[in-house]
């Protein structure tokens, strides 16, 4: 298969950047994007050019690294999949294919279409753990979890904290991510303690980092690769009422 | 009184300001439609039911406290625009969305700006204009322009774009999201913003068709 690239090239976080279109052969369906570029950066090296820089990591699915907006989506245009998990036979041969950095101030393009995530990073720091001694394995059956409430909880852990969320929403807002780490801790007992602070103190962070407003569009639902669903936002919003209006916080 | 100000000055505690002042608008809009559809009982229980209104003591502390629903909504509604704005520097060749967004929530600033331009010009003209005649007289003759019908009416279908999102919409920011109840909330979101632009509209659409006069 052979497809045309226009993929954002920027030198560093000061200068500015622009797409550079590229022809690529040699690709076969069964290949990821990621892997369509770096047959790309081989064929940029045997010319001399800079390889494009991008991030990746386990290229299954489950770290979160890969980011990536493909033709104006996110992770690319299937459903609950990750850039490496996007494979070269969802595209027509000969397609021209726009890849982008993700986009939000909060992630400061690095260079090409690396950004950098470590608001996320802040934003955990700042309340999305829970303080316990750890030392050995505690026993299974020692603190009782309805299903129900482990499924939920489960559900919202699913997060990789890739960034989807933020790049797919009209406002570059973080709620999803956020609210997928309070749902999942606040949900459980061992985290229920601390779920006051914790939402403040994230929610904090979130504003600080410059993130927007949730605007309920629910674009991040629809992109995000773990389909961690926007009741979670309700229950953030939920959390932090509860918080301002009925803690000592 | 710190609390509420560290509320007020958060993304999540601004957009409830936004929500509530909302939904309290839209129990505005539920009083007006009513008022209003009067008109098609004829000019005497109309210009009565006006009359009735404005001899009550009550109407101007009930207006301003209307006003200030209308300045929360608005001001707060700006404010989060301006940080959204922000928070996006340099935006995309390609935007594509696989799901989530509506030709409401898409439209939300615009068909807000569009409510706002109408209801600066429908106080001018009803809440503050010549209602010596009586206030039926009033109505049809302005909406017997032409283009200040088409106006009203495009006014009122921009209302219920933005009451088909914004309805549920407030829900969710309350924390009123479960599958027990959110699908009748939206479907209840949707005929209420089409309950209300079709009964704004019913007006000027009537007297356009000469079946008021």
């Amino acid at each position: 298969m052979k497809f045309f690239l226009e993929v954002w090239r920027q030198k560093n976080a000061k200068v500015q950047g622009g797409l550079v279109r590229y022809e690529v052969v040699g690709i076969t369906p069964e290949m990821s994007i990621l892997e369509t570029l770096d047959v790309l950066n081989e064929q940029l090296l045997e010319k001399n050019e800079e390889p494009i820089a991008f991030d990746s990591d386990c290229r299954e699915g489950i770290c979160g690294m890969c980011s990536l907006v493909i033709n104006g989506y996110p992770h690319g245009p299937e459903k609950a999949s990750t850039s490496c998990e996007l494979r070269m036979r969802h595209f027509k041969d000969g397609q021209t294919i726009i890849i982008e950095p993700f986009r939000a101030k909060a992630f400061p393009v690095l260079r090409d279409l690396v950004v950098d995530r470590s608001a996320f990073d802040r934003v955990m720091a700042a309340g999305g753990f829970i303080s316990v001694n750890t030392g050995n394995a505690p026993d299974a059956n020692s603190i009782l979890i309805s299903k129900k409430t482990a499924d939920k909880a489960m559900d919202a852990a699913a997060c990789i904290g890739c960034g989807a969320c933020v790049a797919a929403c009209p406002n570059a807002a973080a709620m999803l991510f956020v609210a997928a780490k309070i749902s999942h801790l606040a949900l459980m007992p061992q985290g229920a303690s601390e779920r006051d602070e914790r939402v403040l103190n994230m929610r904090a962070q979130m504003d600080k980092e410059g993130f927007g407003h949730c605007a309920n569009e629910y674009a991040c639902e629809a992109a995000c690769p773990k389909e961690i669903k926007v009741s979670h936002i309700a229950k953030l919003n939920r959390e932090f009422l509860r918080a301002v209006f009925c803690s000592d916080k | 009184m710190d609390f509420l100000s560290r509320f007020y000055s958060s993304s999540i505690g601004r957009k409830f300001f936004v929500a509530g002042a909302g939904l309290s608008l839209c129990g505005f809009l539920i009083l007006h439609l009513s008022g209003n559809l009067l008109i098609f009982k004829g000019p005497g229980a109309f210009n009565h039911f006006a009359k009735t209104l404005d001899s009550n003591p009550l109407i101007l502390p009930a207006e301003l406290i209307l006003a200030g629903f209308f300045l929360l909504h608005i001001v707060i509604a700006l404010i989060v625009r301006y940080h959204n704005y922000q928070a996006r520097p340099i935006g995309y060749a390609r935007y594509s969305v696989k799901g989530g967004r509506t030709w409401g929530s898409r439209t939300m600033t615009a068909t807000a700006l569009i409510v706002l331009a109408f209801l600066v010009i429908h106080l001018k003209d009803f809440r503050f204009g010549n209602r010596s005649e009586g206030v039926y007289q009033l109505v049809v003759s302005c909406l017997k322009n032409l283009y200040y019908a088409v106006f009203y009416i495009l006014a009122m279908l921009s209302l219920s774009l933005h009451l088909s999102h914004g309805f549920q919409s407030a829900f969710q920011t309350f924390g009123l999201n479960h599958p027990k109840y959110t699908p009748a909330i939206k479907a209840l979101g949707y005929l209420f913003a089409l309950v209300i632009g079709l009964g704004f509209a019913s007006i000027p659409l009537w007297i356009m068709m000469g079946w008021i006069k």
